[in-house]
């Protein structure tokens, strides 16, 4: 995992600041989606190895939901972005 | 004596005498001494026994990768195991103490096991103790632990203080050598700003041995005059005395620096150690290179050791390792070091070269033995002879010091801990960096230069690409001529054939030859396999000095290249890294954060006994007068709540203010009961569900204007229901007009609970406080007399008349202070958490304990809550599914045993009456209990398999870990006001 | 019954006989600050921010670009919040009580600070004027730079204790000295 973290906001924060949620790849479907598509929104998960997208939260800092992109397996971080401007891209 | 101090020579400072002691016998040295050097001095060279087999060892490197001697040093709590002797820098009062030893260093009754040897070879733990199993606890493993092993570790606690810290630079240089000095002194010239770290307590490296002219001054010279120019320089930091231990993510860099170790007293104003995390633009490893040892027939004995070290202790310290010592080489090195003992006047007994020919000069009158090996030696704590050979034919040449060189290995360890493994050069004969980006190059001899010019040339250019790719103007910086350069080539030489006695590769760990090949013919030839199945490379050393030769040797007995071989895999730390340098000042009461309550010091004073719960400290009980028990205590509060009022501090519910337009309807969706009707002035209570259906949080929120709302949490809830909110609003719902602060810590809360509360309250509060003007719900400002803004509101944990009061925190022990005056006249009392507990579950409410993370809204009896008419809420749509639905899963109940003093505690199974108790026939168990003072009795709430449908039946309450069993009845899950009446007086 | 509350600051224990002459190195803990959150909504935060760099009598500081704290040592809490109430697009929360402010002044404060946070301070990453919310301590607080060798901390009220703790720890080897100020 990375030491340091970009924060689009704070700049360079160690990872201490974050905590991490997990996969940001499923989108929490409409209300009235099948119970199927809600079951593989809360348990599914890939797991893949090398590049995955996460939800971090910059608790720490600025307290702001971000999306990470990163590979697990060398560590490099390709992108951090807030993700309000991920969900509606636009700028927070 | 044969080892022996040399009259000024060196950079120990001969004007300056520091006592020590070693194994109680009080010895000299001088400033600028290793312990190791001034043990020498004193002709001590045995320093330890093997891990083994107890076989006598000195020194056999003057560094970092010391195998042999380890010592603990220090007295009572500041004793430190494991210390290697040959970095341990002098002082004054040192007391250092040899062990593996018993009774003494110099008789060790645990040498027997070198006379056992023959049954201890690799693998002989898992061959020999396989049988019977019961005998490896109970015989082999104590045994074995008492006969093998390193230092003990003191069982007092450590007095120092330790810390950690942030650096941050441009540049990293590791290493303060040739290599690293022109590369801090190109960076810090260009402006770049540049951390030095070297691992000693003096600067230079190998600089300080080297006997090379460099600019035309000396090789110490050079180097003390690069690093005063250094020193100046605001942009440069100079960390002596610190070992970068670790390459981390993100040009991380862990380090620990000695700060106080060379103190007998540390001051304690100061850490002993601090641990450093250097976050480095890029970073330049010149941490230089290691002496390979000769692998030959007793290279174990006191007196053998590297060329280098012979030659560092010579020109560094002053010390003569022997008063004839000879040379066992393979190449330029062995020459070097004859030729500086020579120039000191030390005799060389031979120099044994294993090449046929070479162009290296001997000094004048020393004998050369070319094509000659080393096969056996003799001696017992010291070496006193060699045995060379040279086509077939022996001769014995007596000797008290041998110098090896086998060749060189780069320190490559930091580069290769993130993966990538080094790479072997046949050109080398060394396996030399990987390629691992531009963000961190070897320079010097790590990066496999061998020669002082060529490091310091290497130094420069390194740092140079460094400066450029930080759009930095490079600096004149001159690399200086070098006179008196060596030749450092040498033919590999990775086993001495012939040897008749161990020959060994790993000291540390007694690996021999023989060990490997064992390991190679029972199938463990794998690199990583041989190093468990013989040990080679474990424990505090990790290969640093026998590992190339294990690889080459298990190459050799493969019939492969030792690129394919490989190495075993580099990891953090390169060396070791006490556990308080690691903690730093997280320690007992500092070991994390800590939470203060603005009513804590009203608590206090009210005689409260604190609990942990989370980071808080919080009020659990008040104990008043000749109360012995804290049942005692808690049964009086929550009586006294019921029948008269009590004051308790609720500060640390989470508090969180909610703004916008779209506020309504953004906790309409993140609670399951409905809120978008809830009037201004009204508090609700509310219950969060995760998106699984589960409960996940309750609380009450209150809308105190239009589109201002303040929400609650749990305690131990508060930090992720905030987050919850912030993450549902960035990414679910970004378009909703919503937004949140946490005002946890600006208020001091206090629960007023009883039915003499208003009473009590009215007294410091302007508004009316009467039921019709503040029923219950009721949620708004209100003024205290005297002018503070207080939030009040009309809430009940405890089913009584109660009001949850929030002030600025600053005020909140005043207030608490005036209530508990108010209110002596109606019998006020302080109550704490216990208290509470018991009230809540007298009336039914739940906790975690019953929201535990398994359980639905209907489980726990709260289906009211779970809005029908919402389109969508978080957990919504998962709440329906038939696993969460199902007829028979656990509801909460209540509990009371069918003998009254029978005590329920939370954690029991239940069991239908009359079955053989058994997990397998659980039908529940219980969540939470309580002595209730009001029933008269223990009662619980419990969690029972279609609970609701069996009020009234008798169940068995099974509690295995404690050994009882008794009958309890099945009730509603309320025990007091079933009505509600006391909340609506 | 008119009651006078006392107003006690969550530091005053640790405070008490501690030596009453600065050192170069020296903590201040602000007694009364007035302290704001200030919340942008959404599509407000330019404006927002605007307005704030225009309110007489308070620092800003960055919090997110839609968050701020707001530090005022000279205004009433009122006269603020009247100011703030006027903000189109602005929600805000009073947290002179929920904050606490720290001031750390000296030669060696990027040495002391250093134990602290992981955020490179040097004056050309972190410059007079610059704020941010980060880690301080282990404890999730605001540091801003206030002058070349001062800067100031802001920590929740319930931690400020164990931050103390732990600053003073750090100074220890600097002779910092400790104190309330204004």
């Amino acid at each position: 995992m990375a030491s340091l973290i970009t924060c689009p906001h704070c700049g360079r924060r160690p990872k201490e600041e974050f905590s991490i949620r997990g996969d940001a790849v499923p989108e929490r479907p409409e209300a009235a989606a099948s119970e199927e598509a809600w079951h593989a929104y809360v348990y599914l998960r890939e797991n893949p190895r090398g590049a995955i997208r996460e939800y971090w939260h910059h608790v720490a800092g600025c307290r702001r939901w971000l999306v990470v992109e990163r590979d697990n397996l060398t560590h490099e971080v390709f992108a951090v972005t807030d993700a309000r401007e991920a969900a509606t891209g636009d700028a927070a | 004596m044969t080892s022996s101090r040399i009259a000024n020579v060196g950079l120990v400072d001969h004007s300056r005498v520091v006592k020590f002691s070693f194994d109680g016998r009080t010895y000299k040295g001088f400033e600028g001494d290793t312990l190791a050097s001034a043990l020498l001095a004193n002709d001590q060279m045995l320093m330890g026994r093997s891990f083994k087999y107890h076989r006598p060892r000195g020194p056999v490197t003057a560094g970092p990768s010391e195998p042999n001697a380890l010592v603990t040093i220090g007295k009572d709590a500041r004793t430190e195991p494991n210390t290697r002797a040959t970095v341990a820098e002098l002082y004054s009062g040192l007391v250092a103490r040899s062990q593996n030893a018993w009774p003494s260093l110099n008789f060790d009754i645990g040498s027997i096991n070198g006379a056992l040897s023959p049954m201890l070879g690799a693998g002989f733990y898992y061959k020999t103790f396989m049988w019977p199993a019961a005998f490896w606890e109970k015989v082999y493993e104590p045994v074995i632990r008492r006969a093998a092993g390193l230092g003990k570790a003191v069982m007092e606690a450590d007095p120092d203080r330790y810390e950690k810290s942030w650096a941050h630079c441009d540049l990293l240089v590791v290493g303060s050598g040739p290599a690293g000095l022109m590369a801090a002194l190109t960076a810090g010239r260009a402006g770049l700003r540049v951390i030095l770290a070297e691992q000693d307590f003096r600067l230079g490296g190998s600089l300080l041995s080297e006997t090379a002219m460099i600019g035309g001054v000396s090789a110490p010279d050079f180097a003390a005059a690069t690093i005063a120019e250094l020193a100046d320089m605001p942009n440069v930091t100079i960390m002596p005395r610190t070992t970068v231990f670790g390459w981390y993510d993100d040009m991380v860099f862990g380090a620990v620096e000695k700060v106080q170790k060379h103190l007998a007293v540390p001051s304690a104003d100061k850490p002993v150690e601090r641990l450093w995390r250097i976050a480095a633009g890029r970073a330049i490893l010149a941490s230089g290179a290691e002496e390979r040892p000769l692998v030959f027939g007793g290279n174990d004995r006191p007196g053998i050791m590297t060329a280098d070290a012979t030659r560092t202790y010579l020109n560094r310290y002053g010390v003569a390792t022997g008063r004839k010592v000879a040379v066992f080489t393979n190449g330029g090195s062995g020459y070097r070091t004859a030729a500086d003992l020579s120039a000191r006047g030390v005799n060389i007994a031979a120099i044994i070269d294993s090449r046929a020919a070479s162009a290296d000069f001997a000094p004048y009158g020393v004998r050369v033995i070319r094509s000659g090996s080393i096969v056996d030696t003799k001696g017992g704590k010291r070496l006193s002879g060699i045995m060379t050979n040279r086509f077939g034919y022996d001769e014995m040449i007596d000797c008290d010091a041998l110098a090896m060189s086998g060749g060189w290995s780069p320190i490559v360890h930091l580069m290769c801990q993130r993966g990538a493994r080094p790479v072997w050069s046949d050109e080398a004969q060394a396996f030399l960096v990987p390629d691992v980006g531009p963000l961190f190059a070897a320079a010097g001899s790590a990066a496999g230069h061998a020669t002082v010019s060529e490091c310091l040339r290497d130094g420069a250019v390194k740092a140079h690409a460094a400066v450029e790719a930080v759009g930095r103007l490079v600096g004149h910086v001159n690399t200086p001529e070098v006179e008196g350069e060596y030749d450092p080539s040498f033919a590999p030489l990775w086993y001495v054939p012939g040897a008749r006695s161990k020959a060994f590769v790993d000291f540390q760990n007694d690996v021999h030859v023989d060990d490997l090949a064992l390991a190679t013919r029972e199938g463990f030839g794998h690199v990583e396999h041989a190093k468990r199945y013989t040990t080679s490379g474990m424990a505090t050393d990790q290969g640093k000095l026998g590992n190339v030769n294990a690889v080459a040797l298990l190459a050799g007995m493969r019939g492969v290249s030792p690129a394919e071989v490989g190495t075993t895999t580099y990891r953090p730390f390169y060396t070791p890294v006490s556990f308080g340098a690691l903690a730093g000042t997280a320690r007992a009461e500092q070991s994390r954060p800590i939470r203060t309550s603005p009513l804590h010091g009203w608590a206090k004073k009210n005689g409260a006994t604190f609990l942990e719960s989370g980071l808080w400290y919080r009020s659990a009980y008040f104990v008043q007068g000749e109360e012995k028990t804290w049942r005692e205590s808690v049964d009086r509060e929550v009586l006294n709540v019921r029948q008269n009022a009590g004051l308790c501090d609720v500060s640390t519910l989470g508090k969180i203010e909610i703004f916008g337009r779209d506020a309504a309807e953004f906790l309409n969706r993140v609670y399951s009961n409905a809120f978008l009707k809830l009037p201004v002035g009204k508090a609700r209570y509310g219950l969060m569900l995760r998106e699984d259906g589960i409960v996940f949080d309750d609380g009450t929120t209150s809308r105190l204007s239009e589109n201002h709302y303040v929400l609650t949490t749990t305690t131990a809830y508060a930090a992720e229901v905030m987050a919850h909110l912030e993450f549902a609003s960035q990414t679910f719902w970004p378009d909703l007009d919503v937004c949140f602060v946490s005002t946890s810590d600006q208020w001091a809360q206090m629960s007023l609970a009883g039915p003499k509360s208003r009473a009590i309250l009215q007294k410091l509060v302007e508004d009316d406080l009467s039921d019709a003007s503040f029923p219950f719900l009721a949620a708004r400002e209100v003024q205290l007399k005297g002018g503070l803004i207080a939030r009040l509101f009309r809430i009940s944990f405890s089913g009584e008349l109660a009001y949850e009061l929030a002030v600025p925190a600053g005020y909140g022990e005043a207030v608490a202070d005036a209530i508990m005056e108010a209110g002596r006249g109606e019998g006020i009392c302080a109550y704490g958490v216990e208290a509470l507990d018991v009230l809540r579950i007298e009336k039914g409410h739940v906790t975690h304990s019953e929201l535990d993370g398994r359980t639905t809204a209907d489980d726990v009896g709260l289906s009211k809550m779970m809005s029908k008419n919402k389109p969508d809420f978080i957990g919504k749509r998962l709440s329906t599914r038939y696993g969460l639905t199902a007829a028979d899963r656990l509801q909460m109940v209540g509990l009371k045993p069918v003998e009254l003093d029978k005590p329920l505690k939370a954690g029991a199974a239940l069991l239908r009456e009359g079955v053989e108790p058994s997990m397998t026939a659980g039908q529940g168990f219980v969540s939470s209990a309580c002595f209730s003072p009001h029933v008269g009795q223990w009662i619980g709430l419990a969690m029972l398999k279609s609970g609701r449908e069996r009020i009234g039946e008798k169940i068995l309450v099974w509690d295995a870990v404690r050994s009882s069993e008794f009958l309890a009845e099945v009730c509603a899950p309320v025990f007091v006001d079933p009505e509600n009446l006391n909340l609506h007086v | 019954m008119s009651i006078p509350f006392t107003h006690r600051h969550i530091l005053e224990d640790r405070m008490s006989g501690y030596e009453p002459s600065p050192n170069a190195n020296h903590l201040t803990v602000l007694r009364r600050p007035v302290i704001f959150s200030a919340l942008a909504h959404a599509g407000h935060e330019a404006s927002v921010a605007e307005a704030l760099s225009l309110v007489e009598n308070i620092v800003v500081r960055s919090v997110s670009p839609s968050d701020w704290l707001l530090v005022s040592q000279n205004a009433e809490a009122g006269a603020i919040a009247a100011s703030l109430g006027a903000v189109p697009g602005l929600s805000f929360a009073e947290q002179s009580d929920g904050q606490v402010l720290m001031a750390v002044s000296g030669p060696d404060v990027r040495k002391i600070l250093a134990k602290c946070v992981a955020v490179d301070l040097h004056a050309d990453a972190f410059a007079e004027g610059e704020s941010a919310p980060m880690m301080i301590c282990r404890v999730a607080g605001n540091l801003a730079r206030t002058g070349t060798d001062t800067f100031e901390i802001l920590v929740p009220r319930s931690y400020a204790g164990y931050v103390f703790d732990e600053l003073r720890e750090a100074g220890r080897e600097y002779a910092m000295t400790r104190g309330f100020g204004e």
